[in-house]
């Protein structure tokens, strides 16, 4: 397209037009190349342009470049979202050269001599296969050349899909893999005539390779898997109503299906996951956030290779531990409550480092047993604990007792105190818990380290209960352990993970190595945990899911070193990057939303109140809506969840929804563009329609030059300083530039 | 029904000729079965005329058709006309009484607060004293309750203090819970007729109100000073008025065409306007109606005209109608509760303004104009109520996190009138404090600056909040202050007491003065955050002066008398229009930031509510184990989830037996189904769904709307059921079918005695007696006594 503007200098009109009506025609593969290739170089000049600058960590880098230096390093870490994409960024810095030494402690932090280029390179490109990816599924779609290349544009000249692609991000690589699912799904959908072939099975294979590399960079890859699941069920849904075939076809094609779709990106996600496994071998920063039986796994780590009795029994030292995300340890020392915390006695917190204070004491309510002259007996056999049983915890370093009693907790008042209490052992009736198994039943065997169980205090019938609220000051700002009247509450429960018990034989640890299974699933519940936690707190300006499409507000990736930053020329060097979408395209995709649901209405209405019109005309209007409900969908689906979603959200959520309706505006501009015919006499149709064409892509291009300087960065006074550069930018008042 | 099956295949096969000829006329035996068949037959044969003719021949379609387009009457109700009546029979009649014997059993008793009661009863008492209060639901069913209050004689004054109080001598208890107990009993004749109308037969129709009335979660729902008693009632009387307005589709516009429709809106919309949560059923309603006319839109004997006319009065409908009573309601509401209340200081101080009493009082001959030595109090406008405040002590020299601080006066925002609240407003060249003469008011644009009245000192900025002390030290006061009025307009762009919304812009740093949100530590009294940002254009960075006098000198007091008569604060400005009170309750409501308890003992997750998983304790004797817990009949119960996804098999077969022509169950059966999942089984996925993606604590009464739909589903089930086996051998498998529902309602009914002293909470129980109960080990009775 740009060709045609650029030639027209030539001034050869007669083989422009030709070839202008040969691009509305698409029938020509000659002319279909020259355009993708045009594209490709537009691409490549756009996405590359600058790619170095700015040379320091800009916004989330920081994050994901200091993931792929912990796979480099082989650093067990923990993130809420799944491998894939940190271990894509990790191999491409590893390829290029990247030692995995550089801190990525935060934004602006300058690379000075670390290969960064490579993981930058790698995530640009596969942000670059978004346009000519779109290109295709269009194509794929309408069979339209013209709206092929509308939809590339769009994309192509947004300017905050090309700042969210230059970095290294999580972004491009997502919409990487959901931009490929849609164009293997529009690729499939056109083998439906030939099944079973080779590239109905491979393009079938290919979306299903697609949908699993979605799903495992983020979460949010389930909203493409929707779409393909959608449209297989209703493709599925056409094979059975056709009745010239068995029921038997139906079933061979729905297998075929399931193979390809469901079982292949199922193995491909797991596959990932044993990657990531694998790789992360060492102890690192995300250990906390796991099971013991976990930890057991990771070099370094203190349970790794450790051996210890597997039974509970009366007399053994053990360290209990919090079930859930990051739990600690229960633990005590000599100091007590001050006054205002209720009654005086000894504290009992969590605590998460391992220390001897953390030890305590395994007792039967009642009586000191194993006495020593039973333990010393050569037939000695020590009794173990059960669930049901009741016991009592003794603070192995000074001999007091777990206690609780009917006082209101230091922090949480709704709950009760917990504390320690007695001399050498010698307690009150408040001293008495009783354990109960989780998923077991009352005289279970109760192990360490894979058991997970309730204490329940015996006489006030609240469970023993920690969370993550720290004490003040006089609680060396450990976390806070009470007594929780809803016995039923979600941290609740323990586990124990350390067991010193001579009269045992040890077993190594190595027989609680969990299974890859159980390893994945562990994961997931940790990363759900985690990413249900991502909460906004209270006063804290978050973006919201409304402002996204209208463009409200942008994002920062880099604003300088604000610090370092100094009155005089220096300023001039400071480059500033502000990610925002194209205001021009954002906005004329929403008026494009609202068309094509009056074009819809429109359509309709008229096909069911029978207004004459040529089976051509029908079957154009057919392709429309199929391609652009397919669109629409694709755009609702990745838009409208996160208006359910409580987590904290970010305005780069709406770019891959961003790419859906991109490309359905090509395809109405299209489709608008081919109406002319109706309102214009038939020899002036082709001149109308190539300067309608002209002056949309001139449009978009200029708009973005226009706003160029925030993708490759701005410099000079900032907003609403004086000689601020770009005043005359600022359309919104809520933009930030 | 294999037998039918192959049977209906065999017809199939034979020429439509033949099958024409079944039914016109030649059928000399009286086999109805076989007439039926017939008349099946031709419906489809019609139908996959018209089908054909729309796919391959569209040509056909601009044809003028003389006979009546079957396409039409595919999606019209399955019995076509018009059903004369509107199902109460004397069945409904029974479910009346029945509902009214069981819910106004003993309903005084127990003479306690139960539950939410607490909250009900007292905002009866605030409508009975016209005194404002803040709830975020709207409150046509306070009102209700209100009313009831009035004319028992209830004289407002009790203290609802907390769950379990008992209620004093002479207060009408029986009274206030008569109104939402009749109205959980006409809920149960309600459901039966709309049963009726969807085509159910009358023994299916009266199951399901038997197992409504069999319920205990209704039943204990329908006895106290609750809302869904209403809720409910409103959300089904008003799906089935639309359900009537459909059997008119013939006769649109004739006066029972619009009078259901304008009916079933009305209802609708009174759903709302008790709870938000009837906005689920309204959109139920909206989808009917908007589906409806998009089926009308291709029969060609409906005019563009009429068409026209019919979208306006559908939109007209479903828009204007629900409006206006909640519209209504909340007339109401503003114009009875006119007097300063409890709740006041969660509105702006306009609105305070607007009410008898409270601030009005206060600020009545406050001077207007905010000028050089005024002294006002500056209240954070929109959000969390709390006015800016300082005291005598400063912050930390160190914060925990190690950054180091101004060490200057601490400057917070803080939720209670207080006299370190006041500020004194100080041109920076004028040293004095009083009033200038002539008055100097201060006017958009403004630079001024703030002085605390108990401590001299100015409120100052160095990224953070401070009253500036000076420590001879190299850090200048920075302590001028621009001010920006966001209604300037209004007042000639001077700054007016109570109605100017002021943002303080700091010098030169360009930041504005905004509360954050946040509790400070212990060293700032867990008083809340003040602090100065960047981003100028937020909600937060609001404040106005709410009371206000002058500083004046201590001589001239002619002057001073001067001042205070010209100031005056005309009264008539403090009065809010009706709508711009409404407007502003509308937006506090919507973003009324409930403070939601996490982890509650009984909260359960939407996906527990399908199981029965826990109830709720809503009352419990001091002196024994007697108690009420909301818990629902779990014989009725789990038949309810699981006849959902029952319809979802049986309708998952028919669907792909008919993709491949394989028509199992007569067409008009076919429609009813169809019926059924549009209105019950929808009804019951927009009043469940949306609560797995909103974000709060729940309570398994907010599944009782869906589960109301469950339970019609169970009874839609049996009904279809029977009309299967009717079908089958004769009918004779019926009878073992009736069995089983007899042995059901059995279970039901024994179920239903066996919990019903945790419903009424009025028998002594022992702690096994309690205990054995608990058939669920999550649910949790309390024992609290042996």
């Amino acid at each position: 397209m740009k060709a045609k503007t650029t030639k027209s200098s030539d001034g050869d009109p007669v083989s422009i037009s030709k070839w202008i009506h040969k691009f509305r025609q698409s029938k020509d593969d000659h002319t279909w190349w020259t355009t993708f290739g045009l594209i490709l170089c537009l691409t490549m000049a756009t996405r590359l342009y600058r790619l170095d600058s700015p040379d320091h960590v800009a916004w989330d880098e920081t994050h994901f470049g200091k993931m792929a230096s912990w796979y480099i390093n082989r650093t067990f870490f923990f993130d809420v979202h799944p491998p894939t994409g940190k271990m894509l960024i990790a191999a491409f810095g590893y390829l290029t050269g990247y030692d995995g030494k550089f801190e990525f402690e935060k934004p602006g932090q300058k690379f000075d001599e670390t290969h960064y280029l490579g993981m930058r390179f790698g995530c640009t490109m596969m942000g670059a296969a978004l346009v000519p990816m779109a290109f295709i599924t269009v194509w794929e779609l309408t069979h339209a050349l013209p709206a092929a290349t509308f939809a590339a544009a769009a994309i192509l000249f947004d300017n905050g899909m090309v700042t969210l692609n230059q970095y290294i991000l999580l972004d491009p690589i997502l919409m990487f893999f959901i931009m490929g699912a849609a164009m293997g799904q529009s690729k499939f959908y056109n083998q439906r005539h030939n099944p079973f072939t080779v590239s109905w099975w491979s393009w079938m294979a290919f979306t299903g390779a697609m949908l699993a590399g979605a799903i495992s960079v983020k979460f949010v890859g389930l909203f493409v898997v929707v779409l393909v699941g959608l449209y297989t069920i209703k493709d599925i849904w056409d094979i059975l109503g056709d009745l010239s075939y068995p029921i038997s076809y139906t079933v061979k094609h729905f297998l075929a299906r399931a193979l390809c779709l469901i079982l292949l990106p199922t193995v491909l996600y797991m596959f990932a996951y044993y990657v990531h496994f694998t790789v992360l071998s060492k102890s690192g920063p995300g250990d906390g956030h796991f099971g013991s039986a976990f930890q057991s796994q990771l070099e370094g780590n203190s349970l790794h290779n450790a051996s210890m009795p597997r039974e509970i029994c009366y007399g053994a030292g053990v360290t209990l531990k919090n079930h859930r995300t990051a739990g600690a340890y229960l633990h005590s020392h000599p100091h007590l409550y001050p006054p205002e915390a209720g009654p005086v006695q000894q504290q009992v917190t969590t605590y998460s480092h391992k220390d001897y204070n953390n030890i305590w004491l395994v007792k039967r309510y009642d009586v000191d047993m194993p006495s020593e002259e039973e333990e010393a007996q050569p037939d000695f056999k020590p009794e173990c604990v059960k669930s049901g049983d009741l016991i009592r915890l003794e603070h192995e370093a000074t001999s007091r007792n777990l206690h609780s009693h009917r006082h209101p907790a230091p922090v949480t008042k709704r709950h009760f105190q917990v504390s320690g209490y007695g001399e050498n052992g010698t307690g009150d009736s408040n001293d008495v818990w009783r354990i109960e198994l989780v998923d077991g039943k009352e005289g279970d065997q109760i192990n360490v380290v894979t058991d997970r169980f309730r204490l329940i205090h015996y006489m006030v019938g609240c469970a023993l209960f920690s969370h993550n609220k720290q004490l003040p000051k006089w609680g060396y700002e450990q976390q806070e352990v009470t007594c929780n009247p809803n016995t039923r509450a979600e941290f609740a429960l323990w586990n124990f993970e350390e067991n010193y018990y001579d009269k045992l034989p040890n077993v190594s640890f190595a027989i609680y190595q969990p299974s890859f299974l159980e390893k994945f699933f562990e994961a997931h519940m940790v990363q759900f945990q985690g990413n249900a936690g991502l909460k906004p707190k209270e006063g804290e300006v978050t973006s919201r899911p409304w402002q996204w499409p209208i463009d409200y507000q942008g994002q920062w990736f880099s604003i300088g070193d604000p610090d370092k930053r100094e009155p005089g020329p220096h300023k001039d060097h400071e480059i500033r990057i502000y990610m925002m979408g194209n205001p021009v395209i954002w906005w004329g995709n929403l008026g494009f939303i609202a068309l094509y649901a009056v074009i819809y209405v429109w359509n309709f209405v008229s096909s069911a109140r029978g207004v004459r019109e040529s089976a051509q005309e029908r079957v154009r209007k057919a392709n429309l809506t199929y391609a652009c409900n397919w669109l629409m969908l694709a755009w609702a689906l990745h838009y409208f969840p996160f208006y359910g979603m409580g987590r904290i959200l970010y305005y780069h959520h709406y770019f891959p929804a961003q790419l859906f309706i991109s490309m359905m505006s090509g395809v109405l501009v299209n489709y608008m563009l081919e109406s002319l015919p109706r309102a214009v006499p038939s020899f002036r149709v082709d001149q109308t329609w190539t300067a309608f064409a002209v002056v949309y892509l001139s449009i978009l291009t200029y708009s973005f030059y226009l706003f160029a300087p925030l993708t490759y960065g701005m410099s000079g006074p900032e907003k609403k300083e004086p000689g601020h550069r770009y005043d005359h930018l600022l359309w919104m008042d809520s933009w930030e530039f | 029904m294999a037998v039918e099956d192959s049977d209906l295949r065999q017809r199939k096969k034979k020429s439509p000729k033949k099958a024409t000829d079944a039914i016109t006329g030649q059928v000399v035996d009286d086999d109805e079965d076989l007439v039926k068949t017939g008349i099946e037959k031709l419906k489809k044969i019609k139908k996959s005329l018209v089908a054909s003719s729309d796919s391959d021949e569209p040509d056909t379609k601009s044809k003028p058709k003389p006979s009546r387009s079957a396409a039409a009457s595919s999606s019209a109700p399955a019995s076509g006309g018009v059903q004369p009546h509107h199902g109460f029979d004397g069945v409904a009649l029974l479910l009346l009484v029945g509902g009214l014997l069981t819910r106004l059993h003993q309903l005084g008793l127990p003479r306690a607060i139960v539950f939410d009661e607490l909250h009900f009863g007292k905002f009866a008492g605030y409508y009975v004293n016209n005194m404002f209060f803040f709830d975020s639901q709207p409150p046509l069913g306070k009102q209700l309750l209100a009313l009831a209050a009035h004319f028992a004689g209830f004289d407002g004054n009790f203290n609802f203090d907390r769950i379990g109080s008992e209620y004093p001598e002479g207060f009408p208890v029986y009274a206030l819970r008569l109104l939402p107990a009749v109205a959980g009993s006409l809920l149960l004749p309600a459901s039966y007729c709309l049963l009726r109308q969807l085509g159910v037969s009358r023994p299916a129709a009266g199951l399901a109100g038997l197992l409504l009335l069999l319920d205990n979660a209704v039943l204990v729902q329908s006895r106290f000073m609750l809302m869904e008693p209403f809720l409910l009632l409103f959300s089904v009387l008003g799906v089935f008025c639309l359900v009537r307005f459909r059997h008119y589709r013939e006769r649109p516009f004739s006066l029972p065409w619009l009078g259901w429709l304008t009916a079933g809106f009305v209802f609708l919309g009174a759903a709302t306007s008790v709870r938000y949560s009837g906005l689920l059923t309204l959109l139920l309603g909206a989808v009917i109606v908007c589906r409806d006319f998009w089926t009308l839109i291709p029969d060609r004997r409906v005019t563009s005209g009429q068409l026209l006319a019919q979208l306006a009065a559908r939109a007209l409908a479903v828009l204007a109608v629900p409006l206006l009573v909640y519209g209504a309601s909340f007339y109401a509401h503003l114009t009875v509760l006119h007097k300063a209340g409890a709740h006041d200081n969660v509105m702006t101080s306009a609105f305070q303004a607007s009410l008898d009493g409270g601030l009005a009082s206060i600020i009545q001959n406050q001077p207007l104009e905010v000028g050089h030595g005024s002294q006002v109090t500056l209240r954070h406008t929109l959000g969390r109520t709390c006015w800016l405040h300082s005291h005598e002590g400063v912050y930390p020299v160190k914060y925990d996190d190690d950054r180091g601080s101004s060490h200057q006066q601490q400057v917070s925002c803080y939720s209670y009138k207080d006299v370190n609240n006041w500020w004194i407003v100080k041109q920076p060249d004028i040293d004095d404090m009083r009033v200038t003469s002539p008055f100097k008011p201060v006017k958009h644009g403004d630079i001024i600056q703030l002085v605390h009245g108990m401590t001299s000192r100015a409120l100052n900025s160095h990224d953070e909040v401070s009253c500036y002390i000076d420590y001879n030290i190299s850090m200048p006061a920075q302590n001028l202050w621009k001010v920006e009025l966001l209604n300037g307009k209004d007042t000639g762009n001077v700054w007016h007491a109570i109605v100017s919304q002021v943002r303080l812009i700091h010098q030169p740093s360009g930041t504005a003065l905004k509360f954050t949100g946040q509790q400070l530590p212990d060293w700032g009294h867990n008083q809340l955050e003040v602090t100065c940002d960047k981003v100028v254009q937020q909600d937060d960075t609001i404040w106005n002066a709410e009371e206000h006098r002058y500083t004046l000198a201590e001589g001239s007091e002619k002057q001073q008398e001067d001042m205070a008569g010209a100031e005056m604060l005309p009264l008539s400005s403090a009065r809010l229009s009706l709508w711009a009170k409404f407007t502003e309750l509308q937006l506090k409501m919507l973003f009324n930031n409930q403070e939601t308890v996490q982890g509650h003992m009984y909260a359960s997750d939407p996906l527990d509510w399908l199981s029965l998983k826990r109830g709720v304790a809503y009352w419990i004797s001091p002196d024994s184990n007697a108690q009420v817990h909301f818990l629902g009949n779990a014989a009725v119960w789990l038949a309810a989830s699981a006849s959902l996804a029952a319809y979802a098999g049986i309708m998952g077969i028919y669907l792909l037996r008919r993709r491949r022509e394989c028509y199992d169950i007569p067409e008009d059966e076919w429609d009813k189904m169809c019926d059924l999942g549009l209105i019950v089984l929808l009804g019951f996925a927009l009043n469940y769904l949306p609560y797995f993606i909103i974000d709060h604590t729940f309570f398994l009464h907010h599944y009782l709307p869906a589960y109301i739909f469950a339970v019609l589903m169970s009874a839609c089930i049996v009904d279809h059921v029977f009309v299967l086996l009717g079908r089958v051998a004769g009918g004779w498998l019926r009878l073992p079918a009736a069995a089983g529902v007899l042995l059901w309602l059995a279970a039901a009914v024994y179920t239903f005695i066996r919990f019903s002293v945790v419903t009424y909470g009025t028998t002594p129980l022992s702690a096994p007696e309690v205990q054995a109960l608990a058939w669920r080990d999550t649910w949790d009775l309390i024992v609290h006594k042996p």
